[in-house]
């Protein structure tokens, strides 16, 4: 290649991004929806209206962001190895600060749960709770949030050796067991003794589990974007970043889990 | 032990071949129906616009590779590195000697201005000093350790209806010190 003709092509391997409406719509989104989340809870007027607005808008500027960046990842060609290491770079930093996010969470329980106050009687769990029993749906839900661990690894190294069905089925099995685990959270919840508003036990076990929910559900919606990309021919057997990234972050939602059914539903019953 | 044996050999008589038989059929009659002619996978030496970045694309039911489909800048450093070749060239500027006036220290360019950091000689013994080279001033020296570098120009030749000498827009150095010391003591 002569320097003549490389001089058609950008120099170096980093990715200039075109200027995009989505950073400042994400900002205002994300303003408006934690202030209006904050006025909410404490029962303004109406105001559910303007938060249900912002999540509305949030979700649709994720949708044509996340778009933007597949169109240039994926059909411009402007993912690099430095780009994709990048972006490696930014999933590995997002889900550390997830982890300090749950880990503030665990604080909070632990506070609450290793030197019971006088007003808990002295004692965890708090008289008068029943906590959930942890060797029903909850041991069932670790086995199954396992097994997706185990499918989605299934889905990866077939994606890898090239073998497009297995990668199809280990992704869909997985987000199958994704969506069965939280619909026995959901079911665990409503049969739940306690509510949200019942001491510091319910507060720390909403809080906790809703926050892994919270959590799954993203997870499940991260690999499904991913298996639609292994359906409609995106992802390589090389070039795979955001599959990756999910398959990351699903692994962080399972060991959190782990710590849960330890901490949470074992130690703290 | 024995018995074990004995049960996993008559296991694998009874079941294996019938297994065997049905899914080569299927691996043979699955490249009949999906195989296309790969298309030809132009090299490094024969791109020459973005128009050649582009691959065949996946054979249908199968998982592409980064060669079959990957397009743009990414496809360029992948045939570039199929064949040896870092397109970037991401390699630090040479760091073996210090460069001087008779014999500097060369950066590539493929641009009207580059820029070169300098850590010093032996490399990373001062803090990076960044020199600006152009076309009509190629030669840079490093204010801190005296590392000459001279930019070398590798983009297009300029179009010859171009004069550049009559009006120039672009930046214009800034006159120091040495500008105004009488030719006599140069």
């Amino acid at each position: 290649m002569t320097n003549l003709i490389r001089s058609n092509f950008q120099d170096h391997p980093f990715h200039l991004v075109s200027p995009s409406p989505w950073p400042l719509n994400t900002s205002v989104c994300l303003l408006n929806l934690t202030t209006t989340g904050a006025l909410s809870m404490h029962n303004f007027n109406n105001i559910h209206y303007l938060y249900y607005i912002a999540l509305i808008g949030l979700v649709s500027a994720m949708f044509l962001w996340f778009r933007d960046i597949i169109s240039e990842g994926t059909f411009l060609g402007d993912h690099t190895l430095a780009v994709q290491r990048g972006l490696n770079l930014g999933i590995i930093l997002f889900i550390v600060s997830e982890a300090l996010f749950f880990l503030a969470i665990f604080w909070a329980f632990f506070h609450s749960a290793l030197t019971p106050t006088v007003e808990l009687g002295a004692q965890w769990p708090p008289i008068g709770i029943e906590p959930v029993n942890p060797f029903e749906l909850p041991l069932l839900n670790t086995v199954i949030l396992l097994s997706s661990g185990a499918t989605i690894t299934y889905a990866h190294h077939a994606l890898i050796k090239g073998e497009r069905e297995g990668a199809l089925y280990g992704s869909i099995a997985t987000i199958l067991l994704a969506i069965i685990f939280t619909g026995f959270q959901g079911v665990e919840y409503s049969v739940s003794s306690f509510t949200i508003s019942d001491g510091a036990f319910g507060t720390c076990f909403f809080f906790s589990t809703g926050f892994h929910g919270i959590h799954v559900i993203i997870g499940t919606i991260f690999l499904a974007v991913a298996l639609w990309r292994i359906f409609a021919y995106h992802l390589t057997d090389n070039h795979h970043v955001g599959f990756e990234g999910g398959i990351l972050y699903w692994h962080f939602v399972d060991v959190v889990w782990l710590f849960l059914y330890i901490s949470v539903y074992y130690w703290g019953s | 032990m024995l018995s074990r044996t004995a049960v996993a050999v008559a296991r694998r008589a009874t079941a294996a071949p019938v297994l065997r038989r049905s899914i080569a059929t299927t691996v043979v009659r699955r490249h009949a129906e999906t195989k296309v002619p790969t298309a030809h996978i132009k090299g490094l030496s024969e791109i020459k616009t973005k128009e050649d970045l582009f691959g065949p694309g996946a054979v249908d039911g199968t998982v592409p590779t980064d060669v079959e489909q990957a397009t743009g800048l990414e496809r360029l450093e992948i045939l570039g590195k199929m064949e040896g070749v870092d397109v970037f060239d991401m390699k630090p500027l040479d760091a073996s000697r210090r460069g001087t006036m008779e014999n500097p220290i060369s950066v590539r360019s493929a641009g009207d201005e580059q820029y070169a950091g300098c850590t010093g000689f032996p490399a990373d013994s001062h803090n990076v000093i960044w020199l600006t080279m152009t076309r009509e001033r190629p030669i840079e020296r490093c204010p801190e350790c005296g590392n000459v570098y001279k930019m070398n120009y590798v983009g297009p030749e300029d179009s010859h209806d171009h004069h550049h000498d009559d009006h120039h827009h672009g930046f214009e150095e800034p006159k120091t010190f040495a500008d105004f010391v009488k030719p006599q003591y140069w």
